[in-house]
């Protein structure tokens, strides 16, 4: 029914070779770390991801399948700047401009314009986000190891009950920057891992580096553009009764997206790490599918109730989203 | 043990096959198949998955020839014989279109002469839901792209999370 998930041992390389009593004594006796102290880490990483010049080779892992992109990234007065191309298969694209967001599909010869404003949730991580951090996660610091060829720090949330992934982190030593994430299932299984397997940072990037393959797209190209606008804050009478501990609601209102010809209320819980999206619209005219589907690390549940349609998305496992969805009602 | 925590639910059979059944209820519904009407169930979303994956290759009997080596192993609690429940509750809401096509497939793949699998065979045909699992819908990416905004773990990896959406191998996703 579902993709296969691979078993962590077999997606981590870079702990082959190391004797096992030795790496199982990193675990044993790597300390819990004060919350306090995972703040500067992820502000870090988020921070260099932002601000360096980088290029590099990304292996996408998602399930039982293998990707590889080029990732192309360039910080400069105006701003952030950002090119990923697949490698593999169709050559799709993202380029990223500041606040906008273009993806191209030359296989469906699609464009989509996504005006999508980052909200930087880590570098304003407030102290009671942190206390729930440590309430629901062990964060430890774990081995040194490299990857793509840098000294990197490995880094561990682990869940305290099984609503949630736990997130490991290989952060590089000398300038912050994220190489390798993964996220791990209760089982013990890699659900999704994104790696750099070479990188070059703080070079020099040029502007051409980031051109989209053509300055407007082919006449035969589709093009969907997003209706600007964020959530508009607003009481949406919508409401999650039995929300998995540890979720906060950041915030609750409105939107307008591309092909829904309503409003569709948003409602964002966060546990600090991660965060489950809720949005439910009117019925669309012809009967959706509905149950579970997935996009990497992102489950996504949705469910008919009375006249609307309920969908619940999120960085957490299966049974977590599936439960929100089937707790969510009127107010 | 009580006999009726033994009974598994057809909603059960569903998050077995899914691989999302609770530990703790494993055995019991594992057993549970055992029983012809709960054989019937099982083979009924297996043939509905089948032919909503496009991947339905009918055999003849199989219903009957699962249940009789389910049968011949060696049994624990030793089940009573009951009909087949006369209503399923499946899982979730799909088309009604889909609901046609498993009607068809299941009437012209299964034994007809077995009235426990006709009654699993009336089950499917009546159904105004089918298991959502094996319909699995699109992921919509609209929401996927607006969610993405408030992702804390999103803010530290810059754009990699759009890999999700360009990634070409993802079956669930489409552009």
């Amino acid at each position: 029914m579902r993709a296969l998930s691979l078993k962590t041992d077999a997606l981590d390389g870079t702990l082959r070779g190391v004797p096992l009593a030795a790496s199982l004594l990193v675990v044993l006796f790597a300390a819990p770390l004060a919350t306090a102290q995972v703040a500067p880490e992820l502000q870090r990483a988020a921070e260099a991801a932002r601000t360096l010049n980088y290029v590099g080779t990304i292996v996408y892992q998602h399930g039982n399948r293998i990707e590889t992109s080029r990732l192309v990234h360039l910080a400069d007065a105006r701003g952030d700047y950002a090119k990923l191309t697949n490698l593999e298969g169709p050559a799709r694209e993202v380029i990223r401009d500041n606040d906008e967001v273009r993806c191209y599909y030359p296989d469906a010869k699609l464009m989509r314009v996504e005006p999508r404003a980052f909200h930087n949730v880590f570098p304003a991580l407030l102290p009671q986000q942190l206390a729930t951090l440590s309430e629901y996660y062990t964060f430890r610091k774990l081995e040194t190891t490299r990857i793509a060829g840098l000294d990197a720090q490995a880094y561990i949330f682990e869940p305290k009950d099984n609503l949630r992934y736990a997130h490991k982190f290989w952060i590089d030593i000398g300038t912050g920057l994220l190489l390798k994430v993964r996220l791990v299932s209760e089982r013990n299984e890699a659900i999704e891992q994104f790696a750099f397997s070479d990188i070059q940072i703080g070079i020099k990037v040029d502007r051409d580096m980031l051109k989209p393959p053509f300055p407007a797209p082919p006449s035969d190209w589709q093009v969907l553009e997003s209706p600007p606008g964020e959530v508009v804050a607003k009481e949406t009478g919508w409401v999650v009764k039995d929300m998995p501990p540890g979720f906060a609601k950041i915030i609750e209102g409105y939107r307008t997206l591309r092909g829904k010809p309503g409003q569709v209320a948003h409602l964002v819980y966060s546990d600090g790490l991660v965060a489950v999206s809720v949005f439910i619209e009117p019925s669309p005219p012809t009967p959706q599918p509905v149950g579970s589907s997935q996009q990497g690390g992102i489950n996504v549940y949705s469910r008919q109730l009375n006249d609307y349609l309920v969908t619940v998305l999120g960085e957490a496992p299966g049974a977590t989203v599936r439960q929100i969805a089937y707790s969510v009602g009127r107010r | 043990m009580d006999r009726f925590q033994t009974e598994p639910k057809a909603e059960e059979i569903s998050l077995l096959m899914d691989g999302e059944l609770d530990a703790e209820r494993m055995d019991g519904v594992c057993t549970g198949l055992r029983d012809a009407g709960c054989t019937a169930t099982w083979v009924c979303y297996h043939v509905i998955g089948d032919a909503l994956r496009g991947s339905a290759a009918p055999i003849r009997g199989f219903a009957e020839r699962f249940h009789a080596s389910l049968e011949a192993e060696p049994t624990v609690l030793a089940p009573r014989r009951r009909p087949a429940p006369a209503a399923v509750a499946l899982a979730a809401a799909a088309t009604v279109a889909a609901v046609s096509l498993v009607s068809w497939v299941a009437l012209t793949t299964m034994p007809g002469g077995d009235a426990r699998v006709a009654a699993a065979i009336a089950t499917a045909k009546q159904a105004s839901a089918i298991r959502a699992a094996d319909a699995r819908p699109a992921v919509d990416n609209e929401y996927v792209l607006v969610h993405q905004e408030y992702s804390p773990s999103t803010a530290i990896q810059g754009v990699r999370p759009y890999l999700r959406a360009v990634a070409a191998g993802e079956p669930d996703a489409r552009p």
